[in-house]
């Protein structure tokens, strides 16, 4: 007789699958004939999905603070995995948020959107607390696939299509690089838990590592490079971004990052801890030309959406260097950077959702000239929103690249550091841009108001976050501080 | 033990010929072909390491269905082969060239193969003796793999979600039949009695 | 309760900022309504605050049960560590009553005095704002969270003497008073950094414990050796002078007269420009310990109560009278804690709060009775019509001179009475320079109620007829303010200064064994207990003669000593000789630096050069992304296959 393995750590994962389930069921059965009937359902299992995302959040907060190994090691929550399950939940529930109104005004209100939404979270969720390569790619896969489908959600458009497809066939070629690692990886080392991986080749046993082990981890951080979009593993970000509907670029901008980049802490630290200064070259090298990248190409873009693609893959390579820096205070900075980033991203993505002018959505920079005289609180939220991304004080975004900055030159990578600060006075100037239309240009067509209310509701709330963030660091820090300890304790 | 050796490198081979072949091929129906080749020669690898289970699954599934199915796609649909491959000879130099230096790399990564005595001993599981591969892959599948088992599950399901959002159009003026209506039906809505005196009609 | 005390005022100036974001459009009956509820919801908390207040000081400073408050961690990094914390204990008790009593009757004031005004909850918000950052000052555990009051303090009166931001002379005003303390609080921060330096911790207990080890470290600055501690005490007490208006640094709070006269009576009379000497006081441990600071503190201190109440007899702007009169007051109080009576300084501060919000919302009251003249010489002979004001600016004018039994009689009199018995040097040019001072006070105090009250008016006819009595919302305030400019000195003499202070100060201050200059106060001489009274009646019946009986000596007397007057007049020349050293320098070095180092050199390798680059560089990266299916994955296999081989050649 097997045991049965120990179920509570993954009550919250169930919970969302079930809750993923019954609310497909709940829409097949309410779907009616006409259209307006549909708009009701998948507002209602939008709801419904809202309300279930922050339960499961309550979920996971119960299992915080200790360490569960189950399934024979292929799970394992611990608190590293609880913080960043929070923020994907956070992600996910505020995409929600912002995403309905959208939908309905492009006339693709459906029910499954809210569905695939909830899948990719618990693929996020279990590539999070994966602890076994076949484990991880499950979960990246699960999450991977959802968002394929809601990237091309607008099936009628063109762009929407193109950037589905795109992201399709290099998801596929990056999962079969992550996949090819993987087996490199097993085949050098005969195992594919990452408890043994780390046993194996801990302190005494690093040199054991072969060749062909490093080639396999490297491939794996390809695959993984393209899942954080960071270069050159980064080209379909821009499409992609531009394509997708503008609430599931805001989640692609947030929630499969963070996951990702946990993964990429996960596997690195993790088994691969005590092998860092093989891969550490590696990642300094994708951290800067993402860094480089992110602030040059940014610069010439006129679509708001592909600027942010530019930014995000800016913000991948800051994060990054507290990867390169592999201790505790590198990871708690790129915790306190995601968390910090994805308040501040969904925060203007929820500003760029505002941009609609006779009813049709526009997204070019120049669209948001006289934001100041028309939506004037909006105007400032932006404005915070992208003074934060620019990293100036006391917005949260500032005090985030200081903790990574803070982390690299303590041990001792003051290059990446000043390379650091210099593109990021660089990547300043097209933020910058930004206030400058908003405020100083003369507006040619006002954008539509009232704003939805949802929108008003998110955009408040996030540049309330970044706002304070600089009295109240506390939640964060220190949430972040416990979950990093908890990476460097065996 | 030379059989064994010589059959594992004629699978090998060919399969890796067959590789090279699909992606060569001029007609991309000669290019299925030589996919379900390969695919045959991969099964004979998995038999000759014991994995008679894996190997039936191969073909029947990978021969049997999914190299059907591209068959079809690729005959059904009016694809112009011949501009696709218009930029093929264009970029061969420089995606030959990234190819030397992959397969270089990796040649000397083979060649360096050497396994920490941990792994050898991890690696060294032995097959279970008395038990066929069904029933092991069935022993394990529901237990210590339980987890990953049921993750793949939500994947296909995922995969069937999005097939039908991105493909399902609803078509007006379709008439279906709709069982529960027809059960519901009584004699009395339809029917009527009448008398219908002779000579007149109704 | 603490904790409470301390957030309802930002609780409150949240609401009322939301409330001022509304946008009502042309709905007055709304408008009025949310006015109404502003008022409300702030005069609310702050009274709620007040009440709280006075139970934390019976329980604290009464009941000898100072205690702390965690509320969570702020900055770790490093050996830096920060949390946020309220630290209560008899001075932040004392602190926390004056702070709170005179702001909720500011805030109820406020309902009367800013009754036309069309932005009433704006003001209101701000005026909580400043409260709440008043309590974090005063409660602050550690050096930074001190300073985040400190400079949150300075944005709201910023943001309240530019109240009326229409108006020139206001916007110059606040900006001028954000710009002189700025100088301050670099000091200030220096001083925190020096004292970081020195003891790796910028937390009060812990510093205070260190003190008496580091009392004789040496640190170098620019090369040379210096006392450790008394760098760090001269540059926070910079702070200290910028903040309290001290001489040098003086001359943003004539000016901030420019906001409402609540403002004035509230930030620049009884809270905000105490902040200096409460910060002092509260650093008695660091202070003690260097006579070289202490001494410094004696002399600005001296030197401020005389040099600020001669030009004090010469304005004839009301407000600025008091203003100027603040300024020596705060002198008074800087060289109590010069001479190590700190608790005397403290007391004054509490009684001065009192009688000096009271001079200040009761000059409020004239000038709004006088439709918004704030001349002294416009005015004249109102007293018979608006008898309330004019009683209880005598109160306030009596406790301000000093005059028995009034609050500042007791406050004062032990002040001077220190100094005298520091000994001292300095402590002497203090007594005397301190008798001075309170001559003139009683003069110019005297000279306003007699140039606003008695005497034909010079008003004209149209003003005149308007005249009136203010509202019972504006009087309720003034005559509690009145209550306590009457028996505070009383009240707190034993437990302040007296035979009590000991228990009642606890371990809030500290006085070594060397500085007994408040023990010495208590037996002094029978001239130096009477003479601070003796010149207060004598300067009363000087400007009787002067600006009742006789009205033409004013005039002959200022004909006498043109020069001396002209100079005093004119402020001793202090703005026009900053306006020629800094400010002019100023403008000539940033011209030149826009025009030549900006212009040529910045631009040329900036903008027009770096950027330019950057610009380039940013198209061919745009170039890059083709849109191509086949060259992003070929840009992804091109990515391993660089990585790897970099890894074979540099890692392996």
């Amino acid at each position: 007789m097997t045991e049965i393995p120990n179920m509570v750590p993954v009550i919250p994962e169930i919970f969302v699958a079930v809750i993923g389930m019954a609310l497909l069921m709940l829409g097949v059965f309410q779907k009616a004939a006409d259209d307006a009937t549909e708009v009701k359902t998948a507002h209602l299992v939008s709801r419904l999905g809202m309300i279930s995302l922050v339960l499961t959040m309550m979920l996971v907060a119960t299992v915080a603070g200790s360490t569960f190994n189950t399934f024979s090691g292929m799970f394992v929550s611990d608190p590293f995995a609880v913080y960043f399950k929070i923020l994907i939940l956070f992600a996910s529930a505020l995409t929600l948020a912002i995403s309905h109104n959208y939908m309905e005004n492009q006339g693709i209100a459906r029910f499954e959107y809210t569905v695939l939404v909830i899948f990719a979270t618990l693929g996020m969720m279990i590539m999070i607390s994966a602890s076994n390569l076949m484990s991880l790619y499950l979960g990246l896969e699960m999450q991977s696939l959802s968002l394929y489908v809601i990237a091309t959600f607008n099936r009628d458009d063109e762009r929407s299509t193109e950037a589905g497809l795109k992201y399709f066939v290099l998801g596929a070629v990056a999962s079969g690089m992550l996949l090819y690692g993987s087996s490199l990886v097993y085949g050098f080392s005969g195992t594919t838990d990452f408890q043994m991986l780390g046993n194996m080749f801990d302190g005494d046993h690093a040199p054991d590592a072969s060749l062909g082990l490093i080639v396999g981890i490297v491939f794996i951080l390809a695959g993984l490079s393209f899942k954080v979009s960071a270069v050159p593993f980064h080209m379909w970000t821009p499409d992609v971004y531009e394509g997708a509907p503008t609430p599931v670029t805001a989640f692609f901008s947030v929630g499969p990052k963070i996951a990702a980049i946990a993964l990429f802490i996960r596997v690195m630290v993790g088994p691969f801890g005590d092998l860092v200064q093989h891969w550490q070259q590696i990642i300094v090298l994708i951290s800067v030309a993402s860094m480089l990248l992110g602030a040059f190409a940014a610069i010439n873009q006129t679509n708001i959406k592909r600027m942010m693609a530019y930014s995000s893959i800016g913000h991948v390579g800051y994060a990054l260097i507290g990867l390169v820096v592999a201790n505790e205070a590198g990871v708690r900075g790129i915790m306190i950077y995601m968390a910090v980033y994805l308040f501040m991203n969904i925060g203007a993505f929820a500003c760029i959702l505002t941009m609609r002018r006779a009813g049709r959505m526009v997204e070019k920079i120049s669209d948001l000239s006289g934001l100041s005289k028309t939506h004037p609180m909006v105007a400032a939220a932006l404005a915070i929103f992208m003074f934060s991304m620019a990293g100036i004080p006391p917005l949260a975004g500032f005090f985030s690249k200081l903790y990574i900055f803070f982390a690299a030159v303590e041990s001792g990578f003051f290059a990446l550091a000043i390379i650091g600060v210099l593109s990021s006075v660089v990547g300043a100037f097209y933020y910058l841009r930004i206030i400058k239309v908003v405020y100083f240009d003369p507006p040619d067509e006002t954008l539509d108001t009232p704003i939805d209310r949802n929108l008003g509701y998110v955009i408040f709330g996030t540049a309330l976050i970044v706002v304070l963030f600089f009295a109240f660091p506390g939640i964060i820090i220190d949430g972040a501080s416990a979950a990093a300890a908890a990476m460097f304790t065996k | 033990m030379i059989i064994q050796g010589l059959t594992f490198y004629m699978f090998a081979f060919i399969a890796i010929a067959a590789g090279v072949m699909v992606v060569s091929a001029k007609n991309p129906v000669h290019s299925v072909l030589f996919l379900i080749l390969a695919f045959f020669n991969s099964a004979g690898l998995f038999v000759l390491m014991g994995a008679e289970f894996l190997a039936m699954l191969l073909v029947v599934v990978y021969v049997g269905a999914v190299a059907v199915l591209f068959m079809f796609v690729v005959m059904m649909l009016d694809i112009n082969f011949v501009e696709l491959r218009q930029g093929f000879l264009k970029y061969l130099p420089v995606g030959a060239v990234a190819g030397l230096v992959l397969v270089v790399e990796l040649i000397v990564v083979v060649g360096g193969w050497h396994l920490s005595p941990e792994a050898l001993k991890t690696a060294a599981s032995p097959i279970p003796e008395n038990v066929t591969n069904t029933h092991a892959l069935g022993a394990i599948i529901y237990t210590d793999y339980i987890f990953l088992f049921q993750a793949a599950g939500m994947v296909l399901l995922i995969a069937m979600i999005g097939a039908i959002v991105l493909t399902h159009r609803k078509r007006s003026g379709v008439k279906k039949q709709r069982i529960a209506d027809q059960l519901a039906r009584k004699p009395e809505d339809t029917l009527e009695i009448i008398d219908v005196e002779s000579g007149r009609g109704i | 309760m603490i904790t409470t005390a301390v957030f309802l005022p930002l609780i409150a100036a949240i609401i009322a900022g939301a409330m001022a974001f509304t946008n009502t459009g042309d709905d007055k009956a709304k408008k009025a309504r949310l006015d109404m509820m502003a008022q409300y919801v702030t005069c609310g908390g702050l009274l709620l605050s007040a009440i709280f207040a006075i139970v934390i000081f019976k329980d604290v400073a009464l009941g000898g049960n100072a205690q702390t408050v965690q509320l969570f961690s702020w900055i770790e990094s490093g050996s830096l560590n920060i949390s946020w914390a309220l630290r209560v204990d008899s001075l932040t008790a004392v602190m926390m009553i004056v702070v709170t009593v005179v702001s909720a009757m500011v805030h109820v004031y406020s309902i009367g005095y800013m009754s036309h005004d069309p932005d009433v909850p704006r003001f209101m918000a701000y005026l909580s704002l400043f409260t709440f950052f008043m309590l974090m000052l005063v409660t602050a555990d550690n050096l930074v969270q001190m300073f985040f009051g400190w400079e949150g303090v300075g944005l709201s009166s910023y943001l309240l003497i530019g109240f009326w931001y229409n108006k020139p002379s206001a916007n110059a005003a606040a900006i001028k008073a954000f710009v002189v303390n700025r100088v301050g609080d670099f000091g200030f921060a220096l001083g925190i950094f020096t004292v970081f330096m020195m003891f790796d911790s910028v937390n009060l207990d812990e510093i205070f414990t260190a003190v008496p080890m580091k009392a004789n470290d040496t640190i170098s600055v620019f090369g040379g050796q210096f006392h450790g501690l008394t760098v760090a005490c001269l540059l926070l007490f910079v702070g200290a002078m910028g903040k309290s208006a001290q001489l040098g640094l003086h001359t943003w709070l004539p000016d901030a007269m420019e906001g409402p006269t609540p403002v004035s009576a509230l930030i620049h009379a009884a809270t905000m420009v105490t902040a200096g000497v409460f910060m002092v006081a509260r650093l008695s441990p660091l202070f003690e310990y260097s006579e070289v600071a202490l001494s410094v503190v004696t002399i600005v201190g001296g030197s401020t109560a005389i040099f600020a109440a001669t030009i004090a007899c010469t304005q004839t702007d009301i407000k600025r009278v008091i203003a100027y009169s603040t300024c020596s007051q705060l002198g008074y109080m800087f060289f109590a804690c010069g001479v190590s009576a700190y608790s005397a300084g403290i007391f004054h501060l509490m009684t001065h709060g009192f009688f000096k919000a009271l001079l200040f919302l009761g000059a409020g009251s004239v000038i709004h009775a006088m439709s918004d003249e704030q001349d002294m010489r416009k005015m004249g002979g109102i007293r018979k019509m608006i008898p309330v004001t004019y009683a209880l600016m005598w109160v306030g004018s009596l406790a301000l001179a000093g005059i028995w039994p009034f609050a500042g009689f007791y406050s004062k009199d032990i002040i001077l009475e220190a100094a005298w018995g520091a000994h001292t040097l300095t402590g002497g040019y203090a007594f005397w320079m301190g008798i001075l001072a309170a001559f003139l006070t009683a003069f110019y105090s005297w000279r306003v109620i007699l140039m606003t009250f008695h005497g034909e008016s010079r008003a004209d006819e149209r003003v005149l007829a308007h005249v009136h009595e203010s509202p019972k919302v504006m009087l309720v305030p003034l005559i509690v303010l009145a209550a306590g400019a009457l028996f505070a000195g009383y009240i707190g003499y034993e437990s302040f200064v007296g035979q009590k202070g000991v228990e009642f100060w606890g371990s809030a201050i500290l006085v070594l064994d060397s500085h007994q200059a408040l023990e010495a106060a208590h037996h002094a001489p029978f001239w130096v207990k009477y003479l601070p009274l003796g010149v207060g009646v004598a300067g009363i019946g000087l400007a009787y003669v002067l600006y009742m009986w006789k009205p033409a000596i004013p005039a002959l007397i200022v004909d006498q000593i043109r020069p001396l007057y002209t100079f005093v007049h004119n402020k001793w020349y202090f703005d026009e000789a900053y306006d020629f050293l800094f400010v002019k320098p100023a403008f000539y070095i940033g011209r030149n630096l826009w025009k030549t180092g900006d212009g040529a050199l910045i631009d040329g390798l900036g903008p027009d050069g770096l950027s330019a680059v950057t610009l380039n560089l940013a198209k061919r990266v745009a170039r890059l992304q083709s849109g191509y299916l086949y060259h992003y994955v070929f840009a992804m296999l091109g990515g391993i296959i660089v990585l790897i081989t970099m890894y074979m050649l540099l890692g392996g």
